[in-house]
């Protein structure tokens, strides 16, 4: 019985491992963008001070690991897990093993819902830590035995808890949109109490008429299944592919994978503007953007560099075109009101690496060093930065380096003003900034042929044959 | 007798662990030049109740920093760290106490790899002249139009407390303008904005008020607020404002008025106060300033760019001035060029007249209104005995110098600065007698300043002198802005 059960829990932590490294990885990847956990001291404070602090210290501990999807599932797995677990404890606590064998199934049911609240790319895994962390202390609880010791533990016990995991499940810990009430993640913390109530309640209906160990086996399966189908159902219904494969555009795009944005547009055309936007930047970055505009799907030049929104997540993709065209102040600026505009205050990874790219491609040291130094204070971001750190103030060695010099290389030689909105104007002047850059070229006669603007399109050609 | 073991064992451990925590500076090299310290404190006057001047070497490479503060008295101060140096708080005030007008001499030594160094002493200046309680300042990002956590908070200037008033974490929005009466916080204005903007006012120390200041007769809401010495005004200027970004240039962002005018709020009748003279098309009037009397209010003005014209590099405010009748809220007829900036292929912000009436203190910049961005900004001082200006050359530097505020007795300034990294403002300070001679500024102190600094991600906005605590109720604010019910602003035509 006991192996049936520790298989079961498995295969709902295979499935939940399964589902997300493998079908919603980039949502993973997504949660990790938008954090920067530091092993620093005061960021630890300022959060821990905070009822609520551990859990979301806790989850954002383990959200640095999402960077790697796999291990961000395998997390994700293994929290489920013990909370299944832990709700069967408290199942076990109110009825007697045999016969809560048809409420089995139920106590995967807050692992479900916490499934289902994780499904959404605002909801914070410290939401999961919470309700783990009260479900460890209800099991702690009742470990005890009766008596004025429990009555001391639960004094203690209580403000500890409002320490560890907040006064409510609403709040900036839990979900980026901290005023919506989570009713997912009430539910799931609400039916790991009720459920072991309910089952205690309602026992004589959930007790197997048999106490054969054959009939408690399958009385058990038959819940699992049951819960298993009906609830997994729910979180695949539920799943938001559409935007998993927009944060899979985007986190190519990310990590500069231009062939795979190649290979997984052909298969695939993109027909949403972050996916249209990289796939652009994939065939500039080809040199086929022109040669290959029609053949994929186009959104006018919204689809080239689209006016950057104020969040946090669609102006990525065109500071990464602003960035590989030379563009660093206006990479820069995008990128940084991006970060501005992370709905919970955080601050990201991602964005700090890029500022401190930015910063260094401008010269502007001292504000690059600031942001190396804090990604020393990562984990996954350490490395870089340390390898990063000595190219500072070393004019020849960023020369020399493929990516900066040649930045460096391709920026605008003349200031001018200009407004949020990208003009074919701002692409001239950056292409006959510097000649060579071959992405500005692309760019400008894309913007030339998606406006249908044939006069400056010939006028472009024969600038360039007079050039050469 | 086992208990006398336990005690000796004890007070030995102490002694040993005391002992552990400083090292002797022993075998030291002299070296001839004075030390490189982060902050920049060599040779900085002080007021005698600031808090201690921690510092770190600039570089990293320091194992150990030593530092022996002695006076003239024979008494000093001693500290070590491995990052920075932290003086113990009541020693340094007492040392600071036993030295007005005295300066103290600093000798600090590091240890390196290769062993101990000692630098050639530096001298620290007490002023006897006190600063006030604190500051106050809005601390955010130096963003473009977007913003993530920020807030206004209040710092002792004798001890490194720091307190938040408000936070956007209360309320959707974020805030700015925080206004007090020459320092006194009973009479306090803020501003809210976003989709529960309301200014915040309190008068004579009254219960907090949420006004909506944009009224049918004014440009839009009021900002850039500055109290008439009798707390029965406050000047306003509402502001038309548009940002353009640079392609290539360390300004990065220009922030413009595509239209300005100014305003005088009457507190007690609850009235803005208007004038011909101060809303003209053809002129953009900002940064509104009572003088010292009460009797004049200066302000900056420009030529208004024709419409649809982006020649933002062509925008050059001068300082102007219009005499201003506190007993009857009216205006003077006449408008006075106090300042031709724009004759200098200049522009000129953020005029702040000390409250002794000597002098006003501005920032010089080459174009524009928002010196904030423009990294050739300098501040300069008016004597407003003789008409002339200088340039603070002593407290400025090679980066932004931009707004600015002086201590209630008229000797200490508080000036936003980017001369630490070129992007992100920090408060510094500085002394100006009543001769006009200004001194080398010194930031904001800090327990450890060089963490502090590369740990905060946030600019120091526009920091003001506080003469005591606050006591601003954040939460109360907060439901204030977030019940939306504003009280309007009634309007008052004024003829001169």
């Amino acid at each position: 019985m006991k192996n049936l059960r520790g298989l079961c829990t498995l295969l709902f932590g295979v499935a939940v491992l399964l589902f997300f490294g493998g079908a919603y990885p980039h949502h993973l990847h997504y949660q990790e963008e938008y954090q920067l956990f530091l092993f620093d001291s005061t960021y630890v404070w300022d959060i821990v001070r905070l009822p609520g602090g551990i859990a979301d210290l806790l989850g954002r501990f383990c959200t640095q690991f999402f960077l790697y999807a796999w291990v961000g599932a395998l997390i994700i797995a293994i929290l489920l897990s013990v909370i299944q677990l832990l709700t069967l404890r408290l199942f076990n606590g109110q009825c007697s093993m045999v016969n809560g064998q048809w409420s089995y199934g139920l106590s995967f049911v807050p692992s479900f819902l916490l499934w289902l609240f994780l499904l959404d790319e605002h909801a914070l895994l410290g939401g999961v830590w919470a309700v783990l962390l009260t479900l460890l202390a209800i099991w702690g609880y009742i470990q005890l035995q009766k008596g004025w010791m429990r009555g001391i533990v639960i004094l203690v016990t209580i403000p500890i808890l409002y320490w560890v995991v907040g006064p409510d499940w609403n709040g900036s810990h839990y979900h980026r949109y901290p005023t919506v009430i989570q009713t997912l993640l009430y539910a799931a913390w609400l039916s790991a109490i009720i459920l072991p109530l309910l089952v205690r309640a309602c026992h004589k209906w959930f007790s197997t008429s048999s106490s054969s160990k054959f009939s408690t086996v399958y009385a058990s399966l038959i819940s699992f299944v049951l819960v298993a189908v009906c609830m997994g159902w729910l979180v695949w219904k539920n799943a938001n592919f559409k935007a998993e494969k927009v944060m899979q555009y985007d986190f190519m795009a990310c990590h500069q994978q231009w062939n795979r944005i190649l290979e997984t547009v052909n298969k695939e055309k993109p027909n949403n503007q972050i996916g249209v936007t990289v796939q652009n930047l994939a065939l500039a970055m080809h040199g086929q953007l022109v040669n290959q505009l029609f053949n994929y799907n186009q959104n006018g030049i919204a689809g080239l560099l689209p006016d950057v929104q104020s969040d946090a997540t669609s102006p990525m993709p065109t500071a990464e075109a602003f960035y590989q065209l030379g563009m660093i102040y206006v990479a820069q600026r995008t990128v940084f009101e991006a970060q501005e505009a992370i709905l919970d205050f955080q601050k990201s990874g991602r964005c700090y690496k890029r500022l401190a790219q930015t910063n260094l491609i401008i010269g502007s040291y001292d504000v690059a060093r600031k942001y190396l130094m804090a990604l020393q204070k990562t984990l996954f971001y350490r490395e870089w930065a340390n390898e990063t750190l000595p190219l500072l103030d070393n004019e020849e060695a960023i020369a020399k380096h493929p990516e900066y010099g040649r930045l460096r290389q391709c920026a605008y030689d003349k200031n001018f003003f200009f407004s949020d909105h990208v003009t074919p104007e701002m692409l001239e002047s950056l292409y006959f900034s510097n000649t060579d850059n071959r992405l500005a070229l692309e760019y400008l006669m894309a913007y030339y042929v998606l406006t249908g603007d044939r006069e400056n399109y010939s006028k472009l050609l024969h600038q360039i044959s007079t050039k050469q | 007798m086992k208990r006398t073991h336990f005690s000796l064992v004890t007070f030995l451990f102490s002694l040993l662990l005391l002992a552990a925590c400083t090292e002797a500076v022993s075998d030291a090299k002299q070296e001839t030049a004075r030390p490189d310290i982060y902050p920049d404190y060599l040779g900085v006057t002080i007021p005698v109740n600031i808090a201690p001047l921690n510092f770190s070497m600039a570089t990293d490479k320091a194992l150990l920093i030593d530092a022996v503060i002695t006076d003239k008295h024979g008494n000093n101060l001693h500290s070590q760290g491995e990052e920075s140096v932290d003086f113990d708080l009541d020693d340094w005030h007492a040392l600071l106490a036993q030295n007005p007008g005295d300066s103290l001499s600093v000798t600090v030594s590091a240890k390196y790899e290769d062993g101990w160094h000692t630098y050639q002493p530096f001298s620290i200046y007490v002023s006897p002249d006190s600063i006030d309680y604190g500051i106050c300042y809005r601390l955010i990002a130096p963003g473009y139009e977007v913003w993530s956590k920020m807030g206004i908070y209040e710092r002792d200037l004798s001890s490194f407390d720091e307190r938040p008033l408000i936070e956007n974490t209360q309320f959707e929005g974020c805030v700015n303008c925080h206004s007090f009466n020459r320092g006194n916080p009973a009479d306090m204005s803020l501003h809210i904005r976003g989709p529960h903007g309301a200014t915040l006012l309190r008068h004579d120390n009254s219960p907090l008020d949420a006004y909506n200041t944009k009224t049918d007769q004014t440009l839009g809401f009021c900002v850039y607020p500055y109290w008439h010495p009798s707390g029965r005004y406050i000047a306003y200027s509402t502001n038309a404002t548009s940002q353009l970004f640079h392609s290539a240039s360390r300004n990065r962002v220009e922030v413009f008025d595509t239209a300005s005018d100014l305003q005088v709020y009457d507190v007690e009748k609850n009235e803005l106060l208007l004038s011909p003279l101060l809303k003209q098309d053809s002129i953009y009037e900002t940064y509104p300033v009572f003088s010292a009397d009460g009797r004049s209010l200066y302000y900056c003005a420009a030529r208004a760019l024709p419409e649809g014209s982006l020649q933002l590099d062509s925008i050059r405010y001068n300082l102007c001035r219009v005499d201003f009748d506190p007993e009857t809220g009216t205006f003077g007829s006449q408008i006075d060029v106090i300042i031709d900036a724009e004759a200098q292929h200049k522009s000129l912000s953020f005029p702040r007249p000390s409250y002794d009436g000597r002098f006003l203190c501005y920032t010089l910049s080459d174009y524009g209104q928002f010196s904030i961005w423009h990294h050739e900004a300098d501040l300069w001082l008016l004597d407003l005995a003789t008409g002339e200006s200088r340039l603070m050359k002593e407290a400025n530097s090679e980066d932004t110098e931009s707004f600015h505020n002086w201590s209630t007795n008229s000797r200490w300034l508080v000036l936003s600065s980017r001369r630490d990294d070129g992007l992100y403002t920090r408060p510094y300070f500085c002394h100006v007698d009543d001769k006009g001679a200004v001194t080398k500024a010194f930031m904001l102190p800090q327990r450890h300043p060089r963490q502090f600094y590369r740990d905060r991600f946030m600019s120091f906005n526009a920091p003001d002198f506080i003469i005591g605590p606050t006591r601003f109720d954040g939460q109360k604010a907060s439901r204030l802005i977030n019940d939306d019910a504003r009280k309007p602003f009634g309007v008052r035509a004024v003829s001169f």
